[in-house]
Formats: structure tokens, C-alpha cells, sequence
């Protein structure tokens, strides 16, 4: 055959690739409302930057007549491409072959590109949308899915991994998207499991629809798996590339800063109204940090997940940052075990990749009960003090109200530290409220008193009064500058300008033994 | 039919909606005092108020149904 006998050949070889599992197999597909492997990735990547590699893998299976069934391509299409002009690598579970179950050489191909992914330095993107393990390869798909897990691991903190969950991720599989970095799902076509519903029904007679069990509200919402939940799959697509926008190439750059419109000396007197006057009433954390940054762009991650505690990303000044807040609204700003869990990881994330952390501060201790304390409080509320203890980029703490306690401690304080800790007029630094203060200090003198109400009352207020704000901590350092609300904005950024090449290490060990 | 939950042990303070309200995902239906403060308990679905079963000054547990949508 001449070349141009060979150049059509190799055409029709590639159209037959693109075709996945076919027409029919595609159209149901798109009937579910869900995109094919290759028509995701056209929509994530730059337009024409998707360079495929082992288009025309096939698996090796010899058992079950598996040997008469190939599909070049065989269920994931992987490679490389850009988003937004950064390279990234990803792989795209193809549904419609086999029901993109995993097999040896499916699992090498995912492996080949993570491989390229930690050697070049790139984010690696994982486009999820499969029954699982391909049954009649046996041993080699659980062989696929460890070797796949060791590499999320070897690459994790390493480059930024995002996982999206696109249809059916059950089984095993779902270690490869758990130990990734952040998790998108697309509602009501994606879900999660390790058990699926017939098999818990199967053992232990509980009935729940695939939605109810692992859907993305579910995993948003109730456990904290995953961190997103779009609608459609265009919707969590270009969620990612949200994501991204704020994640560095590799561990060791920063995120490039972009140009900002908002001026960086902005001052908000709005911000002076925010704190209610009566400490009893709430206001919304996200309306002051939608305030303070940029243009007012915050991305909430885990926006559904512990609502007392809210965490996402931003930018000052064109930097990126991330943000850490208690919410007033919820639990009253409580730590609990879920806030401390969402807290901590994402404090570690953004430490990982070289994004400072802002943290707004009202918190008026860590939630009380026996649910708590049995859940094991003790030990996640020590993963936010761990957290920020080890974290070395700039941290940067402002107390709008409350921060009491070990909660004060734990949220940035000065003591684990960090850089520089604003306080507004309004804190109140304590160790704890002013009634349980006053109830044990002075418990003889209330008990003793003619009227113990009336006095009760009285040394409450003077302990409100004397020590329920900022200056008692100011007076010894541990916050650095008591500041008008309306000039947040601008201190924050002349403070992250100050710590832009700030340098400092860890002590030499294996590694730390944070609780877990 | 779903239920409106405490998030957390309290006391009542305000019930800001009655039987046959039509309530959207996100409004505010109750004022639970916890914590020394006044916490806003908001609908976690759109619907309408088929029953309360609260009223102000009651003291809830965490997870206590405060009212039923359908």
C-alpha cells in the first residue's frame, strides 16, 4: 500500500476509535443527559489543544470470548491538552465501551499519562464514568486500580488533581477520586458508592435509591466527599476550570497573579455596619468577604458541607488566596467535628500549593454534646490546630466578633503562626464568654451576695467590659493591630505584599503524625 | 413531604411561617436561640408548610422537627 493508501486507512482506524461503543450506545448516552468521553473533553480543554495518546489500545483478556470483543481505545481516552494555555493531562471514562469498566490495559493507560502528569509538572484531571472493575479480567482490574491509587498518592501535594464524578464511580473505584484533591459531581447522573443499594439491601435490608445513597448532594451535603455539585456535565466542566484558575502548575510555583480592576485601597464603610450590635444576632460571613475581595469573586468550596465553617478561593489585589471563615449563621459559628474536618483540609490543600490563607475569625468555641464528644471532637478539632500549625505560606487572621477558647487558638491564631492577626472593635478574645466567666471567677461572690441575680448580672458586664475585646490581647502582642472595619481590605493586602517572600521550614522528620 | 430539623438544641424564639405558606429553598422559617444567639433555621427545600409543630418559646433537641413541607 502507498501512503496515501496508509493515510486513509489510518483515518478510517481513528474514526472507528472516536466511535467508542457506537451510535446506539452514544445515543443513550446523551438520553441520560450525560456528554460522551471525548465530547467532555472537547468542552473542558482549549479548543484543538486535546493531543490523545494509546488511541489504539486494546485489553489483552483471553477468557470469556473476550478475545473476540475489542474496542480500540478500550473504555478511556487519555492525553493531554491546555485549559486556559496551562497544560493539563486527564483521562475521560468512556461509558459506552463495556460501561467503561477498567481492565489491565485500560488501568496502564490511565497510569501512562499520571505518570507524564508528576513528571512534567501539570495538573491531572480525571473525568469519571464507569461501572467499575471489568469483571472477566479478574485479578488485572484490581491490579489497574492499585496502581492508579499508589500514583494519586505519590503525586498528591505533588501536582493539583481534580476528580469529576460523571456518571457511575462505585466499588474500589471511588479511592482513586477520594485521594485526589478536590471532587465535582453532577447531579442526578452521577453517584458514588462503595456498596450500591442492592447489596446493602442484600445485607442489611435498608432501602435507598443510587441518588439518595451516593448521589452528589448526598456526598456534598452529607458526608463531605465531594466538594461541588453541578447540574449538568457542561456545568462541572467549567467548574474546573474555576478550580484551576486558582491552583499553581506544580507545588513548586505560585498561581500567576492576575491583573486587578479593584483597587487595592478600597475602603468599605459598609464594612463598619456589618457586626450586628446586639451580640445576639447573626450576620453573614460571605457578605464580608465577598466585601474584602476582588471584585467580590469568591469561590465557595464545599459550600453544602458544615455551613458553620466557610472556605474557598479569592483573590487580593490579583493574588490568589485562600479563605477561611467561621459563619455566624449556622451553629452560631461553632467548630464542630464536620467544620474541622472541612477546615483542616482545606487549609492543607491550600498550603500544599502555595496559596495563602485568610481566615476570618468569630467563633464562639466548639460545639457541646455527647454526639461531638463520642464523634471524637477532641481529635478533629486538633486537625485545624495541625493544620495551620504546619502550613508555612502567609497567614493572615482578622477577628470580626467571637473567638474564645481553644477555638481561638485554633482559628490562625498567633500562637501556631501566623503572620499577622488584625482584630476589629468589635472581638471579643477570651477564654471563653463573659456568663461562664463570670459564673467561676466570681462564683463565691455571687453566692455570697444578697442578690445573687443582680450581681451576677453586674460582674458579668464588667467582665464583658474589662476583657470581652480585643485590647486585652493587643496589650500583649497576640493580635499585631486592632483595625477599622472599612480598611480591611486595604491591610490585608499591604500585609500579603509584606509576606509575598516569606521563607520558613519545618522541623527535619518522616513526617508529622497529624490525627486522623 | 419533608421535615425542617433544629440543626441544633434550643429554644424557640419565632416561627416565621404558618400552615399552607409556600416556602423556597433558603428562606428563613424559624428563629432558634442556641449558643446565645439567635440563629435562623432556613428551609433546605422549596414547599409548602403543611404542618408546624413548634411554637415560640419550646425548647428543641438537635434534629427535633420543627415543622413538615410537601
Amino acid at each position: 500500500m502507498d501512503m496515501e493508501a496508509k493515510i486513509e486507512e489510518l483515518k478510517r482506524i481513528n474514526r472507528e476509535a472516536e466511535q467508542g461503543g457506537g451510535e446506539k450506545r452514544i445515543e443513550e448516552q446523551h438520553a441520560k443527559g450525560k456528554m460522551t468521553a471525548r465530547e467532555r473533553i472537547d468542552f473542558l480543554l482549549d479548543k484543538d489543544s486535546f493531543q490523545e495518546i494509546d488511541k489504539f489500545v486494546v485489553h489483552r483478556c483471553q477468557d470469556f470470548g473476550m478475545e473476540k470483543k475489542k474496542v480500540p481505545g478500550d473504555g478511556v481516552v487519555t492525553g493531554y491538552g491546555t485549559v486556559n494555555g496551562r497544560k493539563v493531562f486527564l483521562f475521560s471514562q468512556d461509558f459506552t465501551v463495556f460501561g467503561g469498566s477498567l481492565s489491565g490495559a485500560f488501568g496502564e493507560k490511565v497510569c501512562k499519562v499520571m505518570d507524564l502528569a508528576l513528571q512534567n509538572g501539570a495538573p491531572m484531571i480525571g473525568l469519571n464514568d464507569s461501572g467499575g472493575a471489568r469483571i472477566q479480567e479478574g485479578v488485572m482490574s484490581l491490579g489497574g486500580y492499585g496502581e492508579i491509587f499508589k500514583r494519586n498518592v505519590f503525586a498528591s501535594g505533588v501536582i493539583p488533581q481534580i476528580s469529576v464524578i460523571m456518571g457511575p464511580c462505585a466499588g474500589g473505584a471511588v479511592y482513586s477520586p477520594a485521594l485526589t484533591d478536590f471532587i465535582v459531581m453532577v447531579k442526578n447522573t452521577s453517584n458514588m458508592f462503595i456498596t450500591g443499594p442492592q447489596v446493602i439491601k442484600a445485607v442489611t435490608s435498608e432501602e435507598v435509591t443510587a441518588e439518595e445513597l451516593g448521589g452528589a448532594m448526598s456526598h456534598n451535603a452529607k458526608s463531605g466527599v465531594a466538594h461541588f455539585a453541578e447540574d449538568t456535565d457542561r456545568d462541572a466542566l467549567n467548574r474546573v476550570r474555576d478550580i484551576l484558575a486558582y491552583l499553581p502548575q506544580n507545588f513548586r510555583e505560585r498561581v500567576p497573579d492576575t491583573a486587578c480592576a479593584d483597587d487595592p485601597i478600597r475602603i468599605d464603610p459598609s464594612l463598619n455596619e456589618l457586626v450586628p450590635t446586639n451580640p445576639r444576632l447573626p450576620y453573614d460571613m460571605k457578605d464580608l468577604i465577598r466585601k474584602v475581595l476582588d471584585g467580590g469573586v469568591f469561590l465557595e468550596v464545599h459550600q453544602h458541607y458544615a455551613m458553620n465553617m466557610v472556605v474557598g478561593f479569592g483573590r487580593l489585589n490579583g493574588t490568589a488566596v485562600g479563605v477561611i471563615a467561621n459563619q455566624p449563621r449556622f451553629l452560631a459559628g461553632c467548630l464542630d467535628i464536620n467544620a474541622s474536618m472541612k477546615c483542616a483540609r482545606f487549609v492543607r490543600t491550600c498550603d500544599a500549593f502555595n496559596l495563602p490563607l485568610i481566615t476570618f475569625v468569630d467563633v464562639p468555641g466548639y460545639l457541646p454534646g455527647v454526639q461531638q464528644e463520642y464523634g471524637g471532637i477532641i481529635k478533629h478539632g486538633a486537625k485545624i490546630i495541625y493544620a495551620y500549625s504546619e502550613a508555612t505560606v502567609p497567614k493572615i487572621a482578622v477577628v470580626i466578633r467571637k473567638a474564645y477558647g481553644g477555638a481561638y487558638i485554633a482559628m490562625s491564631g498567633k500562637h501556631l503562626d501566623a503572620d499577622i492577626n488584625f482584630a476589629y472593635p468589635s472581638a471579643e478574645i477570651a477564654v471563653m464568654g463573659p456568663e461562664g466567666a463570670a459564673n467561676i471567677i466570681f462564683r463565691k461572690e455571687i453566692s455570697d451576695s444578697s442578690d445573687p441575680g443582680a450581681t451576677r448580672e453586674r460582674l458579668v458586664e464588667e467582665y464583658r467590659h474589662n476583657f470581652a475585646s480585643p485590647f486585652k490581647a493587643a496589650e500583649v502582642g497576640y493580635i499585631d493591630h486592632i483595625i477599622f472595619p472599612e480598611e480591611t481590605r486595604p491591610r490585608l493586602i499591604r500585609a500579603l505584599a509584606m509576606l509575598r517572600e516569606k521563607k520558613t521550614s519545618l522541623p527535619d522528620r518522616r513526617h508529622g503524625n497529624v490525627p486522623l | 413531604m419533608s421535615e425542617i430539623n433544629a440543626p441544633m438544641g434550643g429554644k424557640v424564639i419565632e416561627v416565621k411561617v404558618k400552615a399552607g405558606d409556600a416556602v423556597n429553598e433558603g428562606d428563613e422559617v424559624v428563629i432558634l436561640e442556641a449558643m446565645k444567639m439567635e440563629l435562623p433555621v432556613v428551609a433546605s427545600a422549596s414547599g409548602t408548610v403543611k404542618e408546624i409543630k413548634c411554637s415560640a418559646g419550646d425548647a428543641v433537641d438537635a434534629e427535633g422537627v420543627l415543622m413538615i413541607l410537601e
